[in-house]
C-alpha cells in the first residue's frame, strides 16, 4: 500500500515536473505565435490600415469589418477567351508575321465593370485558341510560383552539393578544418551583408562575377536586371550562403557511420561508388531527411536576399518576388494596408502547413 | 510628533511650490528634426540656441530622429499622442501628414510680407487643401551639370538662361554628339547608383511633365488613369528607356564619380552636388537648365520643411520658433551649412552663388519661373512615388513601358479607391 502511494505520488511529481519544463516553451510559443496569429486572422477580416487617421477629436479612426474582402482580392482569378481582333472587311486581323492581332488585355478587363482592380497574370495558348488569366493581386501568384520554384531548385542543388562539400572535407587531408571553417564561414554571416556584396558582385559592367566570365568570353550578363535571370541569380547566392549549414549536419552524419562497415564492404570488392550508394547513403539517411525538411521550411521563409538585392521590390517584373516580401510591402510599405497583409499572412501558413504535413505523412510512411 | 508635521508640511507646501515657480519658467517648444548630415544638425543646434537667447517665453528642445525610419517615427508619435509641436518632412510627405490630423493650418500666421519674400515654388509645396501648411528653410534645385571641354569639344551648344534651354531634338543631338565622341563612357550620368527610392520620383518625374504628361491627374486627384500611362506618358518614358538602350546611361554605374573622373559628359543631379563638382572640375563645370522636352521645361523642387502639429499645446510658441528660423540671418546659418537654396528671395539676392550671374542662378531661375513641378499635392504621395519608383527601375532595364505604366497606375487607383478618395479632412 504505502508503496503504490509512493509510486504515484512520485508518478504525480514527475507529472508537475514535465508541465513545469513546458511551461517555457508553451508560454513563449503562446504569445509569440498564437496571440499574434489569432490577431492575424482578426485583422484579416478588416481594412485596418498600418498608421489610422487620426480624427478632429484626436481619436483614431477605427478599422471597419470587410468580411472576406481580403480573401477575395487576394485569390480572386479569372480565365477568359480572347477573341481575335476583326478588321472591317470581317475578316480577323493579322500582324506584320501573319499572327492573329488580339486586343490588350487591360483594355478587356477595364472594359468590363464586373473586372474592376483585376489585372493580367498570364496568357494561355492552348489548341489554337488564346486564355487571359487575370488576377485581382497577380504579384501574389507570382510569388508563390517564386517560391516554390527557389524551393524545387534550392532544396535538391543544396543538400547534394551540401553532401558534397561534406565528404570532401571528411578526407583526411591536412588543412581539412581550413576548408571546413571557408564553406561555414558565409553561414555565420548576416545575409544582409551577404546580400550586399553579391549585390555588388553581380554589377553587369564592374561586377566581379561578369568580369571572371568575361576571360573565358562568357556574357556579359544582366544578372539582376533581366527578369529570366534574378531569380536564378538569387537561387545560385542563396546557395552559397545556406550550403555551409547543411554541410556541417552531414559531416556529423559522416563522421557517426562506423568505419568497419567500409572496411567490410572493401573487404567484399565494393568499389568506391558502391560504397556510397550502399553504406554512405544508407547510413545518413536520418541526416538527409532533417537537412531536406529544414532546407524547405529556410526555403519558404525567402525573404531577406531579395529584399536587400532588389530594393523591396521583388523585380524585376515581379520575377524574384516570394510570399513574404509581398506580405511586407502590402502590409508595412506602399498602401501599408495591415489588414491585407494579414489575410496574405493567413492563406500562406495554411499553405505551408499543408506542405509540412503532407511531407510529414510521406516521409513516415517510408519508415513504416 | 510635532516635529514630523511640521515636515509634512513642509513638504506638502513644497511639492505646491514647485509647481507654481515651473510656470513662471519658459514654455517648451518640443521639435522633431530628421538627422541628416552633420552640417546640417550642427546649424540647427545653432539656431535652437540662438532661438532661446533671444526670448525668454519659449525654450526649444529638440529630438534627432534618424532620417531612415523619420516616418515611422512621426505616425508612432502621432497615434500615441506624442507629436512635438514642431516638426520637419520632407517636401510631399506633408499631405499624408497633414491628411492624417497631424498638422495645423498656418495660414494665419504668416504674415503677407513674409510670403511675399518665400519662394513661390516653397508655398506651393506647403499648400493642401487650400490652406498653408509648412514653411521650408530651404528649397532644391535640380538640372544638367556639364563638363565644358567636353561639351565643346563635341560642338553642344551650352545654354545659359531659361530663354535658350535645349528642345528635345538638341538634347537628343548633344547626347548623340557626346556619346559618338566618347563611345565606350556613359556619357549621362542619371545617378541611378543612388537606387530606387525618392530620386527616381524626384529627378525623372520631371521628362513625365516636360513630355505634357503627369503622374496623377492634378485637377481631381482622383485617378492617374490615362494620365501616367497615356499616350504622352509612354512617349516620355520611352524616351528615357532609350537613353539605356542606345548606351548614354546605365543603370548599375560602379560608385558615384563617373562626373567627376570625365566618363561622363553630363550629370542629371541636385544642387547638392555642386560643392564636390566645383572642386573637382572647377571652370570647367557648367550649370544646365532643363531642357524643353516638348510640352515645357519642367524639373523637381522640395526638400524638408516645417509644420505645426495639432497635438501642440502652445502653437504660437511654435510660430515663433518657425518664424525665428526664417529668419534671413538663422536661414543663412542652415543654408551656408547644407548648401540648398535658401527659401527667401531676399536672401537668394544676397548670395553671390545664387544671385544674376551667379553659379547656381538656373536654380533660383527655375523655381521662380515655374519650370520647377512641385510633387503631386495628394495623401496618395508616398504610394505613388513608390510606383514610379519602381516603374522607373524596370524601365530603365527594358521592361515594357505600357505594361509598367498600367500596373503603377493600378496600384495607385487601388490606393486612392481604398481609401475612398482621400476625403480632404474636415476643420
Amino acid at each position: 500500500m504505502a508503496i503504490t502511494l509512493g509510486t504515484s505520488s512520485a508518478r504525480r511529481n514527475e507529472r508537475t515536473a514535465a508541465y513545469l519544463m513546458l511551461l517555457p516553451a508553451a508560454v513563449l510559443l503562446i504569445v509569440f505565435s498564437l496571440i499574434p496569429f489569432y490577431s492575424a486572422l482578426r485583422l484579416s477580416f478588416t481594412n485596418q490600415p498600418l498608421v489610422p487617421q487620426l480624427l478632429p477629436d484626436g481619436t483614431q479612426r477605427p478599422a471597419e469589418y470587410v468580411g472576406l474582402d481580403n480573401y477575395s482580392q487576394l485569390l480572386r482569378l479569372e480565365l477568359l477567351t480572347l477573341t481575335p481582333e476583326v478588321g472591317d472587311d470581317g475578316q480577323p486581323l493579322r500582324d506584320d508575321n501573319g499572327d492573329l492581332v488580339f486586343p490588350r488585355a487591360r483594355t478587356i478587363l477595364r472594359g468590363d465593370e464586373q473586372y474592376a482592380g483585376m489585372s493580367e497574370l498570364t496568357q494561355i495558348h492552348l489548341l489554337g485558341s488564346r486564355y487571359l488569366l487575370a488576377a485581382s493581386d497577380p504579384a501574389w501568384w507570382r510569388s508563390l510560383f517564386n517560391v516554390f520554384t527557389f524551393v524545387l531548385i534550392v532544396v535538391p542543388v543544396q543538400t547534394s552539393f551540401a553532401l558534397a562539400l561534406a565528404m570532401l572535407v571528411n578526407q583526411k587531408i591536412r588543412a581539412s578544418n581550413f576548408f571546413r571553417t571557408v564553406y561555414f564561414a558565409p553561414v555565420v554571416t548576416s545575409m544582409a551583408i551577404v546580400s550586399v556584396i553579391w549585390f555588388f558582385l553581380y554589377n553587369p559592367d564592374q561586377g566581379f562575377i561578369n568580369n571572371f566570365l568575361s576571360v573565358f568570353n562568357v556574357g556579359p550578363f544582366q544578372w539582376l536586371e533581366h527578369p529570366a535571370s534574378a531569380m536564378i541569380s538569387i537561387i545560385l547566392m542563396s546557395i552559397w550562403q545556406g550550403v555551409g549549414f547543411q554541410m556541417i549536419i552531414f559531416l556529423a552524419g559522416l563522421q557517426e557511420i562506423p568505419e568497419a562497415l567500409y572496411e567490410a564492404s572493401a573487404l567484399d570488392g565494393a568499389n568506391p561508388w558502391q560504397q556510397f550508394r550502399f553504406v554512405t547513403l544508407p547510413g545518413l539517411r536520418n541526416t538527409t531527411i532533417f537537412v531536406a525538411i529544414s532546407t524547405t521550411i529556410l526555403a519558404f521563409k525567402l525573404f531577406v536576399q531579395v529584399d536587400v538585392m532588389t530594393f523591396g521590390r521583388g523585380g524585376p517584373e515581379d520575377s524574384t518576388i516570394t510570399p513574404i516580401l509581398h506580405l511586407v510591402n502590402e502590409g508595412f510599405r506602399g498602401s501599408q494596408r495591415v489588414g491585407y497583409a494579414s489575410a496574405i499572412a493567413v492563406v500562406f501558413l495554411l499553405i505551408v502547413l499543408a506542405i509540412s504535413l503532407i511531407q510529414r505523412r510521406v516521409l513516415t510512411e517510408k519508415e513504416a | 510628533m510635532k516635529l514630523s508635521r511640521v515636515l509634512l508640511g513642509l513638504l506638502l507646501a513644497a511639492l505646491f511650490i514647485v509647481p507654481l515657480t515651473a510656470s513662471a519658467q519658459p514654455a517648451e517648444i518640443s521639435v522633431f528634426f530628421h538627422s541628416g548630415r552633420g552640417a546640417e544638425r550642427d546649424a540647427l543646434d545653432t539656431i535652437l540656441t540662438n532661438f532661446n537667447d533671444s526670448q525668454s517665453d519659449y525654450v526649444a528642445v529638440a529630438t534627432e530622429l534618424p532620417e531612415g525610419s523619420y516616418t515611422d517615427a512621426v505616425n508612432a508619435a502621432a497615434l500615441s499622442g506624442d507629436l512635438p509641436c514642431l516638426l520637419d518632412f520632407d517636401g510631399p510627405t506633408l499631405y499624408s501628414f497633414a491628411w492624417r490630423g497631424y498638422l495645423i493650418p498656418i495660414d494665419s500666421y504668416a504674415s503677407e510680407d513674409l510670403l511675399a519674400d518665400i519662394l513661390p515654388s516653397i508655398i506651393d509645396q506647403g499648400t493642401y487643401n487650400g490652406h498653408l501648411y509648412s514653411l521650408g528653410v530651404f528649397d532644391s534645385g535640380l538640372a544638367i551639370w556639364g563638363n565644358k571641354a567636353m561639351l565643346e569639344a563635341a560642338g553642344v551648344r551650352i545654354p545659359t538662361g531659361l530663354d535658350d534651354v535645349w528642345t528635345l531634338d538638341e538634347f537628343d543631338a548633344a547626347l548623340a554628339a557626346l556619346k559618338e565622341a566618347h563611345p565606350d563612357n556613359f556619357i549621362l550620368d542619371l545617378k541611378m547608383n543612388y537606387g530606387e527610392g525618392e530620386w527616381f520620383t524626384y529627378g525623372f518625374s520631371p521628362i513625365l511633365q516636360g513630355f505634357g504628361a503627369d503622374l496623377i491627374d492634378r485637377e481631381t486627384y482622383a485617378t492617374a488613369e490615362g494620365v501616367l500611362n497615356g499616350e504622352v506618358a509612354v512617349a516620355a518614358m520611352t524616351w528615357f528607356q532609350d537613353l539605356f538602350d542606345k548606351g548614354y546611361a546605365t543603370t548599375t554605374p560602379p560608385d558615384d564619380n563617373e562626373f567627376i573622373n570625365g566618363n561622363a559628359a553630363l550629370s542629371w543631379v541636385g544642387h547638392w552636388e555642386y560643392n564636390r563638382y566645383a572642386t573637382e572640375l572647377g571652370d570647367n563645370l557648367v550649370l544646365i537648365p532643363m531642357p524643353n522636352l516638348g510640352a515645357r521645361a519642367a524639373t523637381g523642387m522640395g526638400s524638408w520643411n516645417w509644420g505645426i502639429t495639432s497635438q501642440c499645446e502652445n502653437q504660437d510658441g511654435a510660430w515663433s520658433l518657425l518664424e525665428f528660423m526664417l529668419d534671413p540671418e538663422q536661414m543663412t546659418i542652415m543654408t551656408d551649412a547644407n548648401g540648398a537654396v535658401p527659401s527667401r528671395i531676399s536672401v537668394l539676392d544676397a548670395d553671390p552663388n545664387y544671385a544674376t550671374g551667379g553659379d547656381l542662378n538656373i536654380f533660383v531661375q527655375q523655381l521662380q519661373g515655374s519650370v520647377a513641378v512641385p510633387r503631386p499635392q495628394t495623401p496618395a504621395y508616398p504610394v505613388i512615388t513608390r510606383e514610379f519608383a519602381t516603374a522607373i527601375s524596370e524601365i530603365s532595364t527594358g521592361a515594357d513601358v505600357q505594361d509598367t505604366l498600367d500596373s503603377a497606375v493600378d496600384a495607385i487607383d487601388a490606393d486612392i479607391a481604398a481609401n475612398d478618395g482621400y476625403p480632404a479632412p474636415s476643420m
